[in-house]
């Protein structure tokens, strides 16, 4: 008889007792995300590899401190990204974006004529760069908020701010890569 | 949403990301090794040790029974001796979250935050720190603290190490128990982020049936009792 998949509160109540098979089970659901939060803020996929994975173990051994009824994703997040965070001021650096975008496909319809396609890609490029001239606390919250698509709570949380710092910081990235957008196009 | 934002969101699903690496596989296989000791955590083994040989003989006595069991866990905040105080380098701050209004820090902290309602005190900065689900209240300046109130709620949030020279005094005062740490140094660690910070100065730790509260200012054990029984 094959039993029902487990819910996400059953494992982690399990992972709480000590079962790490069902750790390992909620590290497989969030490694991507856990993954690309970590590679977005440090910019090196070693250091976000390490960064990720190191938070996953030490979450392991907090989730007695992980309240029952909140939101797992964005506490895993938050150790995660302050253990990338880390890592990066260790190593004394901007967390900038190493990123490429990969060769535009539109989610439906014909494929793009190549002159759309380049100006899409030149495009994705300038808003990469104009990404990387923002402070480290600007370009945090927009990568979370937009690039990762978290809420504005799940922003907050995974970089431990107050929604209200989260929405003031991304009034005023979003008005600085304006600027440096417009600027661009002169 | 306005055309930036559009942009943006649609940039974050064309980007090239790495491939995920397989961290369940990683992390399993970490797990399994059982969790790493600290480089602190050998001397603190064998101080315990020799600590159990000490309270052994004090367990026998049946008063000074939970006095002991209480120095050794408050709440929140778990106390190692050890010899020697590890080196730590470079400047270390003890970060205290993200500053709130104390109505959003009762929300996201989901205890009820106290207080301290002394004649005189102004109104506290308020900080939440949500990794460790710790409550602050910073009387002062960061760079001139002149009193700190934490509350947390998490248990094992906190360990403190401390070596023969910090002179620790059990203390009790209504719901409240707890040890005033005195003298010497000691040196507070947050197992979720391994960090340490060196803490010259005096420091009350106490916890009542839900909260710990650890009140750190330069004053003496009776005021800080003052300011710990004045918390509403």
């Amino acid at each position: 008889m094959v039993g029902r998949p487990l819910t996400e509160a059953e494992l982690v109540e399990r992972a709480r007792r000590g079962d790490q098979d069902a750790y390992g089970e909620l590290v497989h659901a969030y490694q991507g995300i856990a993954f690309r939060t970590a590679y977005l803020l440090t910019g090196n996929a070693a250091e976000a590899e390490d960064a990720a994975q190191e938070g996953f173990v030490k979450a392991f051994y907090a989730l007695r401190r992980f309240r029952r009824g909140a939101e797992l994703r964005p506490w895993l997040l938050r150790i995660v990204a302050n253990e990338a965070r880390n890592r990066r001021r260790s190593a004394g650096r901007r967390g900038k974006l190493a990123l490429r975008a990969a060769a535009a496909v539109p989610s439906g319809g014909a494929a793009p004529s190549p002159e759309h396609s380049l100006l899409d890609a030149e495009r994705s490029r300038r808003l990469v760069a104009a990404l990387n001239d923002l402070r480290d606390e600007e370009r945090e919250v927009v990568a979370c908020r937009y690039l990762l698509e978290l809420s504005e709570d799940e922003t907050a949380e995974t970089l431990d701010l107050r929604k209200g710092t989260v929405k003031s910081r991304l009034s005023r990235a979003l008005a600085h890569l304006r600027e440096r957008m417009e600027v661009d196009d002169v | 949403m306005s055309e930036l934002e559009l942009a943006l969101t649609n940039l974050g699903r064309e980007l090239d990301y790495p491939e995920t690496p397989d961290l369940a596989g990683a992390v399993r296989e970490r797990l399994a090794e059982g969790p790493q000791p600290a480089v602190w955590r050998r001397p603190v083994v064998i101080a315990l040790a020799a600590l159990l040989v000490a309270v052994a003989a004090v367990m026998a006595v049946p008063q000074a029974r939970s006095q002991v069991l209480d120095w050794l866990g408050i709440g929140s905040v778990t106390l190692h001796y050890v010899d020697d105080l590890p080196k730590i380098e470079g400047r270390q701050e003890f970060e205290l979250g993200a500053r709130v209004p104390i109505a959003e820090a009762r929300e996201r902290a989901q205890f009820p935050v106290l207080l301290p309602t002394l004649d005189g005190l102004e109104r506290p900065a308020v900080y939440y720190r949500g990794d460790i689900g710790m409550v602050s209240l910073l009387y002062g300046t960061e760079d001139e603290p002149r009193l700190l109130v934490s509350e947390i709620v998490s248990p094992g949030a906190i360990d403190k190490l401390l070596t023969s020279q910090t002179d620790v005094e059990p203390v009790r005062s209504g719901e409240w128990s707890g040890a005033w740490l005195s003298g010497g140094q000691h040196i507070l660690f947050l197992p979720v982020q391994d960090q340490m910070l060196r803490l010259v100065g005096s420091v009350l730790v106490v916890h009542n049936s839900s909260t710990t509260v650890r009140i750190e200012a330069a004053v003496s054990k009776d005021e800080a009792l003052r300011i710990l029984r004045s918390l509403k």
